[in-house]
């Protein structure tokens, strides 16, 4: 099947509304733990609905690639077969973990990604605060092994949706633990919030899309320390709520970086090294600012 | 040819972040941001740069900023929303920044953040050794 018959993000939208609803109410009767700023909301929003026009632009071209290889796919998964269900659950969990830490590690694609996570405040609209250059950036090509392997475009399509609603949700302060077996195995709001942190401690941790197993695995998973409640946002934070900022300023900055390069290393560096590379260190990197928060917190317990 | 469906989707989509936005301005459950007190700028200095130690410190008058003096840098906290962003410039350019009018206005050089406006009685402080 090429075409899904349903798109649950699409499925999935009179739910968002209503559950940004509910959380601003329960915050505002005190009930539940969440904070909006009105030009926040704006941004995340704003990036939110701009996904939509933007995304419309690579579409086509992201579909006809995913056909292109499943039309010479190695083997076939029927649609219907509940075993292909739960493998393409898995594979396609696993390629966005691979996808999300490139999106973190790598600096041409955080560009890309950099906007999710440029809201100082946590809450179910910083969720919807999504790219308008993750199509450009090219990371739907890890994707398309699937297809290879005879997922159909709709199978691929669907799980993607699943996964991206699914992941709606954990962006809450409201929810503090879910039950122990379940943070044992799924992604939670308290994952999740360690993700979106920018202590030192919480840098580049926790990329789960659906299932935390994956950190666990391969070594990226932080719990959530009562002791050190999450700061939100970037490591350098924006100035402003500007959407042209929030969308594209880090592209910006690379170019810039880009135009000063002085030999080939620079630029791959620049360009594919890990966000705050640069060529004399000076700047700083998740790597960097992890060994000074290290070496800060011996020198106190010294 | 955009198709109908997608229209009315974006249609719908607009009038929703409109009214959520609304809905987040009528609450007012923003973060409370109280005018910056020394201690209070000198916990979020060390949350911005753990380990740098700050050999002077001036909050803005309206208590939305402050600058502090770290070694050969100027440490530059700036009120954001509810929050903060911060940088570190030369503290030789914070120090030759244009001050008027009462305000101290510094090119931070980044794209996130060009520049920096913070609120001071006089610049550079009395006193500055």
């Amino acid at each position: 099947m090429l075409q899904a018959p349903f798109d649950p993000v699409a499925l999935a939208v009179p739910f968002f509304v209503l559950a940004v609803i509910l959380e601003i109410a329960l915050a505002k009767a005190r009930v539940a733990h969440a904070h909006y700023e009105t030009k926040d909301t704006f941004a995340s929003l704003g990036m939110g609905f701009g996904r939509n026009i933007f995304g419309v632009l690579t579409a086509g071209i992201t579909f006809a690639a995913t056909i292109w290889v499943w039309s010479h796919r190695a083997f076939t998964v029927p649609f219907g077969a509940w075993w292909g269900w739960v493998a393409v659950f898995f594979l396609e969990d696993l390629t966005y973990y691979w996808f999300h830490r490139l999106s973190h590690e790598r600096r041409f694609w955080w560009a890309a990604h950099v906007n999710h996570h440029s809201s100082q405040h946590y809450n179910l609209s910083t969720a919807l605060r999504q790219t308008w250059t993750g199509g450009l950036s090219g990371t739907w090509l890890l994707w398309l092994p699937l297809a290879w392997l005879g997922f159909s475009p709709a199978q691929i399509a669907i799980q993607q949706g699943i996964s991206l609603v699914y992941q709606f949700w954990i962006h809450t302060e409201a929810i503090k633990r879910m039950p122990a077996w379940f943070e044992a195995v799924f992604n939670t709001p308290s994952h999740h919030r360690v993700h979106h942190a920018r202590n030192p401690r919480y840098l580049d941790r926790n990329y789960a899309g659906i299932l935390i197993i994956w950190d666990r695995m391969f070594g990226t998973f932080e719990p959530e320390l009562d002791a050190e409640p999450p700061r939100y946002g970037i490591v350098k934070n924006l100035a402003d709520f500007n959407l042209l900022r929030v969308a594209f300023h880090e592209w910006i900055a690379i170019g810039k970086d880009l135009a000063g390069s002085r030999s080939p290393r620079e630029v791959v560096g620049y360009l594919f090294g890990p966000p705050g590379w640069s060529p004399d260190g000076s700047r700083d990197t998740s790597t960097m600012l992890k060994a000074q928060w290290r070496a800060e917190q011996s020198r106190r317990d010294a | 040819m955009i198709d109908k469906a997608y229209l009315i989707q974006t249609g719908g989509s607009a009038v929703a972040v409109g009214v959520l936005i609304a809905l987040a301005a009528w609450a007012k459950i923003s973060k409370p941001a109280p005018p910056l007190s020394d201690v209070r700028a000198r916990a979020l200095f060390a949350d911005e740069f753990p380990g740098k130690a700050l050999d002077s410190l001036w909050v803005t008058v309206d208590g939305r900023g402050a600058l502090a003096r770290s070694g050969a840098s100027a440490l530059v906290l700036c009120e954001v929303g509810d929050g903060y962003v911060a940088r570190h410039i030369p503290w030789a350019q914070a120090l030759a920044s244009t001050f008027r009018d009462g305000v101290l206005r510094l090119d931070l050089a980044d794209i996130a953040a060009p520049k920096a406006t913070l609120a001071f009685d006089a610049w550079p402080p009395a006193g500055l050794v």
